[in-house]
């Protein structure tokens, strides 16, 4: 069996209206690559998460998984083939606690299903789980307080969390260090390198450090388009990327 | 030490209903204890849905309804010599509640907030139309009834006394507040919060949210059901009143008063508002316009309902420093008590203007002081109350909350 992509993006076009927001994406993510998909603000990086995991339909081009053609399913079901992702604006269950957040995101890969006849403090494996995960996260202490009063950069933990905790093998992270200190985005990266270990990571982000720190494979994104695809290397000699990094980030890459 | 937490409010509950009939034995009390029980129960179901999934259903009471008649029907063929004993009534009422709420889960849970709010108060309309258009089915404006002491007898009860039936019904409502408090530790308990939080989210967590909706929607019509089956015991009718938007608006008012953050809120709402209907309506015909004013004023100044206001005001008790907020809170006391009475002098005038009008001899009293509606004093005395008290408050109010924020900050995160 040839091994297919884990990811692979096939002429994905996105148009809102009459405004094209993707014009003609062509990405390739090898099974077990941490990619980075970086790009001007407004390239359409988040808009291209929302087409992989389901969240608003493509207008057009198609989307598959190992293979297999996601481009239609919804999130729901291209969670349950084992793609998890974070947020750019955080997205969590405020009113439940840290422990809780973790819990919900585990339950359907830990079986926990829709199950009423069963309570959940039952579910071993899904409390180890959640533990395991407030260690990683550094959010032990944190664990009875709800989402919605933490502070901003534990707030960003979880999300990363919530993409983690269920155990996907394909994990999108949307710039999932914006935001943090320069401290905060050291513990972020480290945790990310840990967990992305064995599994594929596609990731936005706009620190050029981290980038360049994570990715085995870059693409550029500028005004809907990929402009540029290659191991960190070739992305920081390409005349076009250069062009499209003008002022001060192509000091980042030079 | 948790457990105990846990199982201590059940243990009480448990004794407070076996004992509450022979505190209070009158016919009234435990007519009045079987409406409390009842509405717990309901109120808790609306509260699967509002507090705890975020769904706010104006139609809830058509599972009440639906789960009531058709334990009326089942009480009629018991009353036609079917062998179903009284007790197991509440079940068929269950039945037919998660019946209807999974139907009509099909057309509401793929919504959210308010477009899911106006399509359960759609979806109610319809039902209650189509209950009034079917009077072989439901009776028509009459309804339907029967007799619960048809069945057949169960160890000698054959639960025709008010008793009897009080200890069947206050027997459902607590296995009935048991399994929603159960249901609320579940995965699909905990989803439900989850969805009402983030519902987007969820989906990305692998689940369809408006698949928990649907689920959760059902049980909680389960529940609603079991209390319409409660009601047919105990009221031996049910009409198309009791599906309507009164039997609506009325559950969300007592959960919300109650309050919707915690799971006993409800509870608490439900006796508190069945207090206050059947003791106030017998003293006031007004009894309607406070209920409306106490809502309005709850939502505004106590989003939390009462169990939250208990809720921030425990740890306060716990550690012996609530004793330095009553001085201010007692700043706040004496306006608020003329408004009150401001208030309830110029409802009760206004009311008794109104039978007077309508034929009721002239004159009138109020708490035993003569008020005649027809002459300017009271109401000039009420205006006055009820501006000063409200000056008041307005007054002695941001200083209460201050010592409030002040001393609770220190205890809270």
């Amino acid at each position: 069996m040839s091994a297919a992509p884990a990811l692979l993006l096939d002429g994905v076009v996105k148009n809102f209206g009459l405004v094209h927001v993707l014009r003609d994406v062509n990405i390739t993510v090898a099974a077990g690559e941490r990619h980075a998909i970086i790009g001007p603000n407004g390239a359409g990086k988040s808009t291209l998460f929302h087409m992989i995991t389901g969240r608003f339909p493509v207008s057009g081009g198609r989307i598959s998984l190992h293979g297999r053609d996601i481009t239609d399913m919804s999130s729901y079901d291209i969670y349950r083939l084992g793609v998890a992702r974070s947020f750019q604006v955080t997205s969590l269950f405020n009113r439940l606690s840290v422990f809780e957040n973790l819990r919900v995101g585990a339950m359907r890969n830990k079986g926990a299903g829709h199950a009423w006849w069963r309570l959940l403090d039952g579910y071993g494996p899904l409390r180890e789980r959640a533990e395991e995960m407030l260690e990683m996260l550094g959010l032990t202490a944190r664990r009875n307080v709800p989402a919605g009063l933490l502070a901003y950069a534990d707030q960003r933990a979880l999300e990363i969390g919530l993409a983690i905790v269920g155990g996907a093998t394909t994990i999108l992270l949307d710039e999932p260090t914006a935001g943090m200190s320069r401290h905060e985005t050291e513990r972020a990266v480290a945790l990310i390198r840990r967990v992305s270990e064995g599994r594929t990571l596609v990731i936005v982000e706009h620190d050029m450090g981290v980038v360049f720190d994570l990715a085995d494979r870059i693409s550029v994104l500028d005004n809907g388009r990929v402009i540029a695809s290659g191991t960190p290397a070739d992305v920081r000699g390409d005349p076009a990327v250069r062009s499209a990094y003008l002022g001060a980030a192509a000091e980042v890459l030079t | 030490m948790r457990t105990i937490s846990h199982t201590l409010p059940w243990v009480i509950a448990v004794v407070l209903v076996l004992v509450a009939p022979h505190v209070f034995g009158s016919g009234f009390s435990i007519s009045l204890l079987c409406r409390m029980a009842i509405a717990a129960v309901f109120a808790l179901s609306f509260n699967m849905l509002m507090g705890q999934g975020g769904m706010m259903d104006f139609g809830h009471a058509v599972y009440l309804g639906l789960g009531g008649f058709l334990a009326m029907h089942v009480m009629r063929a018991a009353d036609a010599g079917w062998w179903i004993p009284t007790p197991a009534l509440p079940i068929v009422g269950a039945f037919g509640g998660v019946v209807a709420a999974g139907l009509g889960g099909l057309v509401v849970s793929r919504s959210t907030r308010t477009a899911f709010a106006m399509i359960t108060m759609g979806l109610a309309e319809a039902i209650v139309a189509l209950v009034l258009m079917l009077p072989r089915l439901f009776g028509g404006e009459e309804g339907i009834n029967a007799d619960r002491s048809g069945g057949p007898p169960i160890f000698g009860f054959d639960f025709g006394s008010p008793l009897e039936a009080y200890y069947v019904i206050a027997f459902w409502a607590l296995a009935a507040a048991g399994l929603m408090f159960l249901f609320t530790r579940t995965p699909l308990g905990r989803l439900s919060n989850a969805v009402r939080d983030n519902a987007e989210r969820v989906g990305f967590l692998g689940y369809n949210p408006g698949r928990v909706r649907y689920f959760v929607y059902m049980f909680s019509g389960l529940f609603a059901g079991l209390a319409g089956g409660l009601q047919a015991i105990n009221d031996e009718i049910i009409t198309s009143a009791n599906i309507g938007s009164n039997a609506a608006g009325a559950v969300l008012l007592m959960t919300f008063i109650g309050g919707v953050g915690t799971f006993a809120g409800p509870v608490v709402g439900a006796v508190v508002v069945t207090l206050m209907q059947m003791a106030l309506g017998t003293v006031t015909e007004a009894w309607q316009l406070y209920n409306g004013l106490i809502f309005i004023v709850m939502v505004l100044w106590a989003p939390g309902g009462i169990s939250g206001i208990i809720l921030a005001h425990a740890p306060l008790v716990r550690s012996g420093q609530a004793r330095r907020l009553v001085p201010s809170y007692l700043t706040v006391l004496p306006g608020f008590v003329a408004a009150l009475l401001g208030t309830i002098g110029l409802s009760e005038n206004a009311y008794r203007l109104q039978s007077i009008r309508g034929g009721s001899p002239p004159g009138g009293s109020i708490f035993g002081i003569p008020s005649d509606p027809q002459t300017m004093t009271p109401w000039l005395v009420s205006l006055a109350l009820t501006a000063v008290g409200l000056w008041l408050v307005a007054r002695t109010a941001p200083r209460a909350r201050a010592a409030w924020l002040e001393i609770a900050g220190g205890t809270q995160a």
